[in-house]
């Protein structure tokens, strides 16, 4: 009893260790936004702000532009993250289970483009979705990052790792590819889609370069270049900066968490034995 | 050479390593159902394909054009043949970067995953309250920028940061971080590694679950500890994941750009300039030769890269030959 | 059809175009703004010509102040419609680039003093005497126009110059450590004893750049005081980086950094004021803009920050130490309506002299003109101007002697840079550090035929 209950304390503590570290960063960003901009660069570390800036906040809130943008980035997110797990799974899964001619070398064309660095095509790149007329469109934002080999591979190292019992009973049943992937795969696929879904969604909050070369037009500004006006050479506005970081992530925090069941639950990778 | 038949593709947890490099032997027998599964394959494959064709390899074979050619796009272009790559294998600053690069991935990699995997390992001793709470923890800073993490490290590595006041303490400091050529890639790989911990212990923990706990039971009472169970069944258990995160790892850390850029500036004297910061700083000026330099650099990089994880997949599979 | 309109328009427009210059020019004082809004050319126009601008970031008001002239500029008349966009700049080069690639590229940019002659050998732009009124063009001052004029032509028009280093001396701390503000460091020897004297405790006596990429550009005024010349024969045939007196320039910053006279781990780059703003350094070495960031973000410091050129290495006085800095507009050379953007320019830059004496007022005069009209517009407005000793420092002392930045491509500045840090950090014994610099250089010369390339103006 008495030993167990001391594992327990320790287990706490280091819970609380682990939990401080991560969240610290996270917790400086958010109490940065109350700081004026000189503050947020003091050191040695002050916690609290000297004098609290609500203004950060409140004006981010009513920022039109910034709020357009926060709100248009997550639904670009979302249909991004929906349409990039939908195509990589689906090659994923061909990877994993079936045979076919020329696997090898589209298996090498697929896996790929994960080795290429941004910079080498960025402006070639650019010319091509120029050609396409994809300009100053949702799409351009969207549909050139969908097809993601570092996603495919890592949803085919799990399909890889699906026992097989139950798919190859529902093949002597009669049963499709299409079928055994969207009635067997797919819903035993909760965990991992979660993980990839968390990946690309946060890949195309982030994305910055290519929103500022594709989009002109201001009803389309993504979050990152419009928080990037807070930090020019000459005088960044740190305050403004992390209040409006804190503001755009909270809505993909309550995302994250809305998820975390699946999660939490414990959902086995391969539920199928 | 392992010969996976279409039909029944038994891959296990542990067996399957050969097929992360052989993606399969073409199938020779030819019969309806073969032929009903190739169509399903190329179908499923369609989207991928297509996609990565336009917006990867179309791109990518116009850049080849480009790296043969010197001029902006006001001048007829000049050709230059292969000069540039000669340009860029020359540089003493090149190679410099990709030891630099290798040097950070070599400190993030391994030492994001084994964190990963610890952090992992106690999330799953833990309660169903606690480990909930703990997992909510570790992935909540996924939504921090890197722009964001490298305005606190800098802060924390200044001469009156935060570093300085715990070395302080136990009357270590205090340390020149940013301004120290040995100091300064550990100093930018620690933000680094915090950014991808979330992902990795998230993907870890999914596949710790995924290890029937009657294998580990079963260890235990034989008498096995924690290390040795890890070693034994765990890690081999977990094959797959480990070598999905290790070359995803290896790629984006190798690539990594904006927190040596905002945090030590590529400095002191180039000693954190990664490949792709040291392409960064050679574009700054708008000249021609400026803008093929930097697309054959990053071409070069892309052969480097795509050569040192093929020599991982090679690795793997070798060792795999082994185990057989 | 289309086409037909479109006709018509440019023809309509190219009449509106002139108008709109000659309305800007000469005037100074009263409102030009509305006088060029008038004359009745908007209303000439079926459906305007759109022109695309790009500005590349910098601070807020900058920005602010472009797109208050860009709409007036837009509802003043109906012929052309400028589509303004600010750019990070960051991003600028490659965004520039994808757009030059695909065939879209903005007809008007700002571009620096310093891509100016290498975009002339490019033929990236257009030159504008074809376009601008020669009153316009003759308004430029002196000094400036040779950092725009090549072949006997003007490639940009110039809005602005900043010196790149300026001195910056907090005079309270200065006092209390017994020197006199008044009397500012004057040689490279009194620098470091200013530095050393202010150096105490947690304050740091001065802040300076620190790592290649910002010494490439900011140590040019430096080298240049040093040597007469920059790194690189004026033929641009081979590099001279060897020369004793660079190394005189490295021990300079080497002694500041390795005597820990300036902080060791910055917390911000040299272009950002905060350290001195926040009374962590007791002098700051930063471009003119930075007075512009005091008066922002701490009006009560102002007061209290003297300005003075940066130190020379012997202690002689109107030396140049600083080189200047600034932004043009800029005509591309594939744009479909020069004209029309001729207009655009014209109007923002060339023309009337007050909205430019806005522009700097917007500053907190921390840039300076370029054309003589403006500075009249400025003293009509802003009489108080004249007696501010901070600003009457940076253009009589600083000012009046700084030089055009080089426009040798940057890999050798940021040679150069490499070799300052090396030395300073001690990664490389200073002789060999320039020795590698000047290798670095040769090989540039090289690989990018250099030999004889050099712009003559």
């Amino acid at each position: 009893m008495v030993r167990s209950r001391r594992s327990l304390a320790a287990k706490w503590m280091l819970l609380v260790l682990i939990a401080f570290s991560m969240l610290l960063p996270l917790a400086w960003m958010a109490l940065c936004g109350f700081k004026r901009d000189l503050d947020v660069l003091k050191t040695p570390f002050a916690v609290l702000p000297q004098v609290w800036e609500w203004h950060n906040y409140t004006a981010m809130l009513h920022d039109r532009q910034y709020m357009t943008a926060v709100g248009l980035t997550m639904v670009g997110a979302v249909i991004f993250t929906a349409l990039s797990i939908a195509v990589n799974a689906l090659a994923a899964y061909a990877f994993a289970r079936l045979e076919f001619p020329l696997k090898r070398v589209l298996w090498v064309l697929c896996i790929m483009p994960m080795f290429v660095p941004a910079m080498s095509i960025l402006i070639t790149s650019f010319v091509v979705v120029s050609k396409l007329h994809m300009l100053n469109t949702l799409a351009v934002l969207i549909i050139p990052g969908v097809a993601s080999a570092a996603q495919m591979f890592f949803m085919r190292q799990f399909f890889l790792g699906m026992p097989t019992a139950v798919e190859d009973a529902a093949r002597i049943d009669g049963c499709s590819r299409w079928r055994i992937f969207l009635k067997i795969f797919v819903p035993n696929s909760g965990a991992v889609f979660v993980v990839v879904g968390i990946i690309s969604y946060m890949a195309y909050w982030n994305a910055y370069v290519w929103p500022i070369l594709t989009i002109s037009n201001p009803t389309l500004q993504q979050i990152m270049p419009v928080l990037a006006n807070f930090l020019d050479d000459r005088g960044p506005q740190y305050g403004q900066l992390m209040a409006a970081s804190t503001l755009a992530a909270l809505p993909t925090i309550v995302l994250l968490l809305v998820f975390q069941r699946h999660i939490v639950a414990g959902v086995r990778l391969s539920g199928i034995k | 050479m392992p010969t996976t038949q279409a039909t029944t593709p038994r891959k296990r947890l542990g067996s399957v390593t050969a097929e992360v490099v052989e993606a399969g032997t073409p199938e020779r027998r030819s019969s309806s159902a073969n032929r009903e599964e190739r169509r399903t394959a190329y179908l499923m494959l369609a989207p991928m394909v297509v996609l990565l064709g336009i917006f990867v390899v179309w791109p990518l074979v116009y850049a080849f054009k480009q790296s043969m050619y010197q001029g902006n796009f006001y001048k007829a272009p000049v050709f230059v043949g292969l000069s540039f790559y000669k340009y860029v294998l020359t540089d003493p600053g090149f190679y410099q970067s990709l030891k630099v690069g290798g040097y950070y991935a070599v400190i993030v990699v391994p030492g994001g995953m084994l964190i990963a995997l610890l952090l992992a390992s106690f999330i799953k001793t833990l309660g169903a309250r606690m480990a909930s709470f703990m997992k909510t923890t570790v992935y909540l800073p996924t939504v921090v920028s890197a722009v964001i993490a490298s305005v606190l490290f800098r802060l924390i590595y200044a001469d009156q940061g935060l570093a300085n006041w715990l070395l302080g303490v136990v009357n270590l400091g205090p340390k020149n971080f940013l301004g120290n050529a040995s100091m300064v890639i550990p100093a930018v790989a620690v933000p680094g590694i915090w950014l991808g911990l979330g992902i990795t212990t998230l993907i870890m923990l999914a596949g710790l679950l995924d290890i029937p706990e009657s294998y580990l039971e079963s260890a235990q009472l034989d008498g096995a500890g924690f290390l040795q169970r890890t070693w034994y069944i765990t890690l081999p258990l977990l094959k797959n994941v480990l070598l999905y995160l290790f070359v995803t790892g290896l790629v984006a850390a190798f690539q990594e750009f904006l927190l040596p850029l905002l945090i030590a500036n590529g400095g002191p004297v180039n000693a954190s300039t990664t490949p792709n910061l040291y392409i960064f700083n050679q574009f700054r000026s708008a000249t021609p030769y400026a803008m093929t330099f930097s697309i054959t650099a990053s071409l070069v990089l892309f052969i480097v890269l795509g050569t040192i994880s093929a020599l991982v997949f090679r690795l793997i599979k070798s060792e795999k030959a082994v185990d057989a | 059809m289309r086409r037909g309109k479109g006709l018509t328009a440019l023809t309509l427009a190219v009449a509106g175009a002139v108008t709109l210059a000659a309305c800007g020019t000469g005037s100074s004082g009263g409102s030009g703004t509305t006088a060029a809004a008038g004359g009745g050319v908007g209303t000439a126009c079926a459906s305007p010509t759109t022109v695309t601008f790009w500005q590349q970031k910098f601070e807020d008001y900058q920005q602010a102040w472009y797109k208050k002239y860009v709409d007036q500029f837009n509802s003043s008349q109906t012929c052309v419609k400028v589509d303004y966009k600010v750019v990070p700049a960051d991003t600028w080069t490659q965004k520039l680039q994808a757009a030059q690639a695909a065939g879209n590229q903005p007809d008007v940019v700002t571009t620096n003093y310093g891509n100016i002659k290498p975009g002339v050998a490019q033929g990236q732009f257009a030159a504008l005497d074809d376009y601008l009124p020669a009153s316009a063009l003759a308004d430029i001052k002196p000094n400036v126009a040779p950092f725009v004029t090549e072949k006997g032509k003007h490639w940009g028009y110039p809005m602005l110059v900043e010196p790149s280093a300026v001195l910056y001396i907090n005079s309270d701390m200065a006092k209390a450590a017994g020197l006199d503000p008044a009397s500012p460091p004057k040689s490279w020897k009194d620098l470091v004893d200013w530095s050393t004297k202010l150096t105490s405790g947690n304050v740091k006596g001065i802040t300076i750049a620190s790592v290649a990429t910002e010494l490439g550009w900011s140590s040019w005024g430096l080298q240049y005081n040093s040597c007469g010349h920059f790194p690189i024969t004026d033929d641009w045939a081979s590099a001279r980086a060897t020369d004793s007196c660079f190394a005189d320039v490295v021990n300079l910053y080497k002694t500041l950094y390795q005597n820990k006279l300036m902080p060791q781990n910055p917390k911000v780059g040299y272009t950002d004021a905060a350290p001195f703003e926040s009374g962590e350094v007791a002098m700051m070495v930063n471009g003119s803009w930075a007075l512009g960031a005091i008066k922002k973000d701490k009006p009560d410091l102002l007061a209290k920050t003297v300005v003075a050129a940066l130190p020379t290495k012997d202690g002689g006085t109107g030396e140049t130490t600083a080189t200047l800095g600034g932004w043009t507009l800029t005509l591309d050379a594939k744009s479909k309506h020069p004209k029309e953007a001729a207009a655009f320019i014209s109007y923002l830059a060339a023309g009337d002299p007050n909205i430019m004496a806005d522009f700097f007022k917007q500053a907190g005069y921390s840039k300076y003109t370029t054309r003589t009209s403006v500075d009249k517009a400025i003293a009509a407005n802003d009489p108080s101007t004249t007696q501010d000793a901070n600003m009457k420092t940076i253009s009589d002392d600083i000012v009046a002697h700084g030089i055009a930045e080089p426009v040798y491509p940057w890999d050798i500045s940021l040679a150069m840079g490499t070799a300052i840090e090396s030395g300073m950090k001690g990664t490389a014994p200073v002789d060999a550090a320039l020795k590698t610099a000047n290798d670095s250089i040769n090989s540039t010369i090289q690989k990018q035929q250099l030999k004889g390339t050099a712009p003559q103006s």
